[in-house]
């Protein structure tokens, strides 16, 4: 039996035995390549259940749904490792019980789907120590670096023309597990802290409040990039951002849910160059 | 062009009750004043502004009668209606408008009225009242039930007390149970109720019935009970507005665009909108 | 014989009408985005896409756009109105879906105010459109009456010939008709055929999708939680759509100079309907996908009398979790068969 038979399977036994109340996965999508999520609440619909190389989506987001976990129900939830660090993020953030979340992880290697053990977020502590071992994507790395090898100047006209084409339809908040404000700062209008219109200013507050938002919080999870309907490298600000706290004060966002939000504790050895 | 509003200046500004003011103003260009004067009916609305902070929608509290000025009624409570109590007389506000439909007041005529206003809405319900009151002899009996939730927050206080004191009008006030004070002398009750003891017959009578959703809802049944039509029973919608010309898309209840065919609908029209979009 | 404009005349052409006064905008691909602006040769065109990802809605209501500029002073204000260039504008290699647009939004900036801001653009514009010889998966306008090869809202249409050489020309209007005038000398007479347009299949009926809309119950009908209970609520599809034209206006400045502001606004926001009071009209993710759906295929068309949705698929073609109109219409298809 292959894994997407096997989460099929344990999926329907979870929602018969009533462990679960809701099952969020993947399933086909509106072409071929495509798939899309899925919310599966009775054995029977678990038909609809796939699992490929196509399932990359961090379903997390969908676990902050206003309402989905208050009744103390569990739901179950299938993730790759970044989606598994978002659940220790949002559980350390108190905006979840982890021990609501039953996960179906797996990873997807070369395009093939490999389970990973556990279905506790904690169970795959291992995993996550391994991808941490692994380091930040060394792809992204080669691309940030590209854009390191240019002047500053040269850096501020590429994101000036990168964020100029932003549109403000904030795709890239939406689809992020960890932009959870019920009233996001750019909604906020006594005052207005950041304007609302997507002129370069606008665009570039916006862009950049975001990504300060998610230093040592993202798990680059790749959803607002790939989100991104004007394609904006959200991906290299973010990579930028994560590669500040590792070096910085040796953080990798989400590694357990005992982990602290890393801009909010204070350590005696956090190299304070900027105060002294 | 579009819009672009008329400069306005405040030439007083009333406390009505606790975070409730009313503004007073004057146009500062001629042109806008002859534009007003040829298009305001009562019923109408405008988009009151400062700029560097906005516009906001509410009714033309003034009546159609008096169209030398413009009153406007608001709840200090967004980032506009803030700065907008904060204006003092000889500040310049902007008023773009008036917009939407209107109360036909011409087929009121002959019919006796009955005016059921809730809270901040009275402003509106007044903009038709003295629409009606400054040609009295063209209608029959007036009623007037007026409700808030304690006696401090009734808006218009001077004018009630005119009102009252009035013999062509019958005014009702009540508050509800708890709002009272020690020495309030009128109904203590919710509207509905209180509409259903001293509702004047449906015959010949048009209701015009302003105030919150839920008030709106339990006073529909009651005019139901009294034996009053939709069809005589006019009301007024409101909703979050940015152009208010029909373009931007919000302000719609299904199919219909709060300001373009309203504000003013009766109670029929209103029946025939999804509830569930109000 | 019909005329014929050939491809490698084409930066003759772009010269021609540059110097009768026309800007030239065409779809281009720059910074890893593809949509139309301002060119100068032919090389810099990207006449091969399917669909530009931005619409050309973005030149004639942008995503932002100066109205007053005021300065507040003791007792009074200065304002000045940001009125928007009137410039003549070519955009050539529009596409069917996209010029449909343009038509489907013009009653909604016309009827009784008149909204100058569209209204200067869309008078100066030329538009000349290539009927599509691709088209992709998403691909719908045969679905909402329209097709590869729609005049709706075009000034000259080009049709493909089948050997590559250039287009076959149509002029469809007074204003199509002057824009071949500088360009008479480079149209040849011929007779080449044309390639055959892109076969789009229909995806929905859109006949049932608009009765079953009508159907009061249907406002109602648990099938709106269902069809958008994976949306996230963002603004991609309203903002990438052709003929979504909803918007907010906003200030911009300090305390005593500032901009008022028409920016892009989406009924995907919760904050599109938000009272000042907290009460909220439409304040769940289904409540706002049923008032786009409604609008488009219900509203819009009881006011208008054509559907707001000119069938570029771009909803589903960049939604973050592929959803869009052409699957919320083929669930209201098969609801009623």
């Amino acid at each position: 039996m292959g894994i997407q038979e096997q989460y099929r399977s344990e999926a329907a036994g979870l929602l018969s035995s009533g462990a679960v109340k809701l099952v969020i996965g993947f399933g086909e999508g509106s072409t071929v390549e495509r798939r899309r999520p899925v919310f599966v609440r009775t054995p029977a619909e678990t038909e609809r259940l796939v699992l490929d190389g196509g399932c990359v989506a961090n379903l997390s987001t969908y676990l902050l749904t206003e309402g989905l976990l208050s009744d103390g129900k569990s739901v179950a939830v299938f993730l790759k490792p970044d989606g598994i660090r978002s659940i220790n993020i949002l559980a350390a953030e108190a905006q979840l019980n982890p021990e609501q979340v039953v996960i179906f992880g797996f990873d997807i290697e070369e395009g093939q789907v490999r389970a990973l053990e556990g279905r506790k977020a904690s169970d795959f502590a291992p995993v996550i120590g391994v991808a941490k071992a692994a380091g930040l994507s060394a792809e992204l790395q080669k691309e940030a670096e590209l854009l390191d090898q240019i002047s500053a100047a040269e850096r501020f006209e590429y994101w000036k023309d990168q964020f100029s084409k932003c549109i403000k339809c904030y795709a890239c908040r939406q689809v992020c597990p960890m932009c959870y404000c019920r009233r996001c700062i750019v909604d906020v209008n006594q005052p207005q802290w950041v304007n609302t219109s997507s002129h370069t200013l606008g665009n570039f507050e916006w862009n950049i409040v975001r990504a300060f938002h998610l230093a040592g919080r993202c798990v680059a999870c790749g959803g607002c990039d790939r989100s991104c309907p004007v394609n904006i490298p959200l991906r290299l600000i973010n990579h930028r951002m994560a590669k500040e706290v590792l070096d910085a004060f040796d953080y990798y966002a989400g590694e357990c849910a005992e982990q602290k939000p890393v801009l909010a504790t204070f350590r005696q050895d956090d190299p304070e160059t900027f105060i002294l | 062009m579009i819009y672009n509003p008329f400069p306005m200046r405040v030439v007083s500004k009333r406390e009505e009750a606790p975070g409730v003011r009313t503004l007073k103003l004057e146009f500062v260009r001629q042109e806008d004043h002859e534009f007003f004067k040829a298009n305001y009916r009562t019923g109408m609305f405008g988009l009151y502004g400062i700029f560097g902070e906005g516009e906001s929608t509410f009714c033309v509290a003034s009546p159609e009668t008096r169209k030398d000025y413009i009153e406007c009624t608001f709840r200090q409570s967004g980032r506009v209606t803030t700065t907008l109590a904060d204006a003092d007389a000889g500040d310049i506000v902007t008023f773009r408008g008036p917009y939407g439909n209107r109360f036909p007041i011409e087929g009121f005529e002959g019919k006796n009225l009955l005016f059921i206003a809730g809270g901040i809405a009275l402003p509106p319900t007044r903009s038709v009242i003295w629409s009606c009151l400054d040609q009295r002899e063209k209608y029959g009996n007036v009623t007037i039930v007026y409700g808030a939730r304690t006696v401090a927050d009734l808006v218009y206080k001077h004018e009630l007390e005119e009102w009252k004191h009035r013999d062509d009008v019958n005014l009702v006030l009540t508050v509800d149970p708890g709002g009272e004070t020690p020495d309030w002398q009128d109904h203590v009750g919710f509207v509905p109720s209180i509409l259903e003891k001293v509702a004047p017959s449906a015959d010949n009578t048009i209701a015009v019935l302003c105030g919150p959703p839920i008030m709106i809802k339990f006073t529909l049944n009651a005019l139901g009970k009294l034996g009053f039509n939709e069809s005589n029973v006019y009301t007024t919608l409101e909703n979050r507005m940015k152009c208010g010309v029909g373009k931007c898309g919000r302000c719609n209840v299904g199919s219909v665009y709060i300001c373009k065919e309203g504000p003013v609908f009766t109670a029929a029209e209103v029946s025939a909108m999804p509830q569930c979009d109000l | 014989m019909t005329r014929i404009l050939p491809k490698n005349r084409l930066d003759d052409c772009i010269a021609a009408w540059r110097s009768a006064g026309f800007s030239v905008l065409a779809p281009v691909r720059r910074s890893d985005l593809s949509r139309f602006e301002e060119v100068e040769r032919s090389e810099d065109m990207a006449l091969d896409l399917v669909l530009t990802e931005r619409t050309i809605k973005d030149h004639f209501f942008p995503q932002t756009e100066p109205l007053i500029k005021y300065s507040i002073k003791k007792h009074d204000i200065d304002t000045q109105e940001m009125v928007p260039p009137e410039r003549k504008r070519v955009f050539f290699g529009v596409r069917p879906c996209d010029a449909s647009g343009l038509a489907i939004d013009d009653p909604l900036f016309g009827w009784d105010y008149r909204d100058e801001y569209w209204f200067k653009r869309r008078d100066n514009a030329v538009i000349v459109t290539i009927a599509c010889t691709t088209s992709d998966d998403f691909c719908m306008c045969s679905s909402v009456n329209l097709s590869p090869d729609s005049t709706k809202g075009s000034d000259v249409m080009l049709r493909p010939l089948q050997n590559g050489s250039g287009w076959q020309v149509e002029a469809l209007s007074d204003r199509g008709n002057a824009l071949l005038g500088p360009i008479s000398s480079i149209l040849k007479e011929g007779s080449d055929a044309t390639a055959s347009t892109a076969s789009v299949p229909v995806r929905f009926d859109v006949d049932k999708v608009m009765a079953w809309l009508a159907d009061p119950a249907s406002f109602e009908s648990h099938f709106w939680k269902e069809i958008s209970v994976r949306c996230i609520g963002c603004g991609s599809c309203t903002f990438l759509c052709p003929t979504c034209h909803c918007f907010d206006i906003q200030d911009e400045g300090d305390t005593y100079t500032g901009i008022r502001r028409k920016n892009w606004d989406s009924c995907s926001f919760p904050m599109f309907t938000m009272h000042t009071s907290g009460h909220n009209p439409r304040n769940t993710q289904s409540t706002r996908w049923r008032q786009r759906i409604m609008h488009k295929f219900n509203y819009y068309r009881g006011k208008f009398g054509v559907n707001s949705c000119s069938g570029c698929g771009r909803c589903t073609r960049q939604c973050p979790v592929d959803m869009g109109i052409t699957e919320t219409l083929q669930a209201i298809t098969n609801l009623t068969k």
